[in-house]
């Protein structure tokens, strides 16, 4: 019988979550007048984390081949999705400052760039037209204004 | 209102020009984006919400059907070229149809993928038209103690039903809610979870989940699979011509499959995968040459995309009559029901009955548009598959952000997103399955809702959730659904089906 660490580590790590979130229920104020009061729920949530929790770090099943190959990811393509990750951050942080239209724009032609699209002239024309193109819809047709930062209309 | 009339006011809002376009416009973003591997119905809705903000609810709703079905639609266009299902719901399809594809028959398949799912669709409409206002007329009589049984009910089928490990499928449940249990709490207005941060204390929008969760998930599996060239199928996909005998192949699987497939979209977390490989397995069984399942039979075409389509129907069902989700796909359309205003369940026959009668007279023609206008523009919209997947995924990334940000308008809100994003993947990738925890996370609300008036009502006896018998049976069943998968060793149909054909 081979262990199953995955499972393991999982369970333990939701074990944690559990407690952690237990905990917090367990701070949450009382109201006096409340038959049941606002705690009830999220303590019953925990606890029953906790229970499934134990129940996936004992259970004896056997992680299929399809389920190991989908968890073994190279380190590159790992080092890919921070990548991406950092321009979306990146992307959040300047939204309101620097405003839609550009912000969009250069996300699209960074983000396809980083992932190896080289067609450089495409992805540019693709890039400005796409999130003018989304500005206008939502400024003048769905009437939702997105922030127009430095740009002046 | 009587249901003919219903009907036909219905259609008034389906057949204006409006009506036709929103439909046509669904159908046709929908088959877009579920052709795209990876991209399913859920993240097609989640994205097209935002654009529906201020339009008429009406007719967002027509042309959130038209998405929904273009969806499953475009699912089973890209099994059938590319041997890669848009979603889990038309896995089945590439068994029969991908082998088509390859001896040069795709336009083939692919007429034979709509007609079935026409008639599949056709016909579970039909149903849910005559069941939804019955089922409706029965749940007006439901209490909170029932509602809570019922979405127990719902989640521990899901769980028990969605593939992979049971005990995982639970914890994505509990996981779904709590989340929701962040903000303040609607009955006392205690804050819960919030950290003192005011941009929690309204609790996580449910298209903040969605987007996370699926949309931003599955983009990070088209990053790692950005590299595969897609398809040389475009351009020649052959006649899309069917002889007599072919029709007259699939005719009864088609018809038992939709019947079928139907009642198992009605019973909540079955839907359309389960009902798609049952029907390719029993058809399967009863055929006179199953030899011929597997190299491109036209009946184990049929079956899967009749049943697939007709158990979309049938998740409406549950939805419409009850307000109550019973799969991930419907749990996002609530969602965007709720953005407009609109609240599904036994009330909305009454209340709104342009709504009501306008989505299933929607479906009729979303039907109709699927076969008519989509199929022969299927060889253009498979050229989607040849845009340059990291064009596309920068595309999706942004889709989302914007859909989150014009609800919120607040950059907190996308830092969230990511968060889910980054969560989605995790559990994509340790399989967990996403479907219970969207499904709990729609639910939760209501449910914690519902038990506590429950108790407040039977002053704190618990016993009130078994004094009632429908609610007793319904968290009968609930309780069995968990149990008996976990004394089983192996846990699903689906699984099971997955390592008997691949």
């Amino acid at each position: 019988m081979i262990l199953r660490p995955i499972n393991r580590k999982l369970g333990l790590a939701l074990t944690l979550f559990a407690g952690a979130y237990l905990f917090l229920s367990y701070q949450i104020p009382s109201y006096p007048y409340a038959l049941v009061d606002a705690d009830v729920v999220p303590k019953g949530l925990g606890f029953l984390l906790l229970l499934l929790s134990i129940l996936l770090f004992v259970q004896k099943k056997e992680e299929t081949e399809q389920e190991k190959q989908k968890r073994t990811i190279p380190k590159k393509e790992l080092y890919v999705l921070l990548g991406v990750a950092g321009f979306i951050l990146i992307y959040i942080f300047l939204l309101e400052i620097i405003g839609f239209v550009i912000m969009t724009a250069a996300f699209v032609f960074t983000c396809s760039s980083f992932l190896g699209y080289k067609k450089y002239k495409v992805s540019a024309l693709v890039a400005i037209i796409f999130s003018l193109l989304l500005y206008l819809l939502f400024n003048y047709l769905l009437l939702i204004h997105l922030p127009p930062g430095v740009l002046p209309f | 209102m009587g249901s003919m009339e219903g009907l036909f006011s219905g259609f008034q809002v389906a057949f204006s020009i409006e009506g036709i376009l929103f439909v046509f416009l669904g159908v046709f973003i929908g088959t877009f984006i579920g052709m795209m591997p990876g991209l399913g119905p859920i993240s097609a809705i989640a994205i097209m919400i935002p654009v529906t903000y201020s339009m008429d609810p009406a007719l967002a709703l027509v042309m959130m059907a038209g998405v929904y079905y273009g969806a499953v639609f475009g699912g089973s266009s890209s099994s059938i070229l590319l041997n890669a299902p848009g979603i889990s719901g038309t896995v089945a399809t590439a068994f029969d149809g991908y082998p088509m594809a390859q001896q040069g028959k795709a336009g083939k398949a692919l007429a034979i993928a709509a007609i079935a799912s026409f008639t599949g669709g056709t016909i579970s409409v039909i149903l849910l038209m005559l069941f939804t206002p019955l089922l409706a007329s029965v749940a007006v009589v439901f209490g909170p103690t029932e509602y809570f049984a019922l979405m127990l009910m719902g989640l521990t089928a899901i769980s028990s039903l969605s593939d992979g490990s049971t005990i995982k499928a639970m914890i994505s449940a509990v996981l779904g809610f709590m989340a929701v249990t962040i903000g303040i709490d609607a009955q006392t207005g205690t804050q819960r979870f919030t950290f003192g941060n005011i941009n929690l204390l309204e609790g996580i929008d449910f298209l903040v989940i969605a987007l996370g969760l699926f949309a931003l998930a599955e983009v990070c599996i088209l990053i790692f699979n950005r590299k595969d060239s897609s398809g040389g199928m475009s351009g020649n996909i052959g006649s899309l011509k069917l002889s007599r005998e072919d029709v007259h192949e699939m005719k009864g699987p088609v018809t038992r499959q939709s019947f079928l497939g139907f009642l198992l979209g009605v019973l909540p977390g079955a839907g359309a995968t389960i009902a798609s490989f049952i029907a390719y397995v029993t058809e399967k069984r009863i055929a006179k040459k199953p030899e011929e399942f597997g190299k491109g039979s036209i009946k184990g075409l049929a079956a899967p995309e009749a049943a697939n389509n007709a158990a979309t129907g049938g998740a409406f069902v549950p939805l419409l009559s009850l307000g109550i989700p019973g799969s991930g796909t419907t749990a996002v359309l609530l969602g965007a029901f709720l953005v407009l205003g609109v609240q599904p369940g036994p009330l909305l026959v009454q209340d709104n009955p342009e709504v009501f009668w306008g989505i299933i007279a929607s479906m009729y023609i979303g039907n109709v548009f699927l076969l008519v206008l989509n199929l022969p523009l299927i060889p253009y919209i498979a050229k989607v598959l040849k845009v340059p997947r990291p064009l596309l995924i920068s595309l999706v990334i942004m889709f989302s952000l914007i859909g989150v940000y014009a609800i919120s308008f607040n950059t907190f809100d996308l830092y969230i997103l990511l968060l889910f994003g980054i969560a989605g993947f995790l559990m994509r990738i340790f399989s967990f399955p996403a479907a219970p925890f969207i499904l709990a996370f729609i639910l939760g609300g209501m449910m914690e809702q519902a038990m506590r008036q429950s108790l407040t009502i039977s002053n704190g006896d618990w016993l009130v959730f078994v004094n009632s018998p429908i609610s007793a049976i319904l968290i009968g069943v609930a309780l069995l659904s968990l149990i008996i998968p976990l004394l089983k060793k192996k846990p699903t149909v689906v699984s099971d089906e997955n390592n008997l054909d691949v």
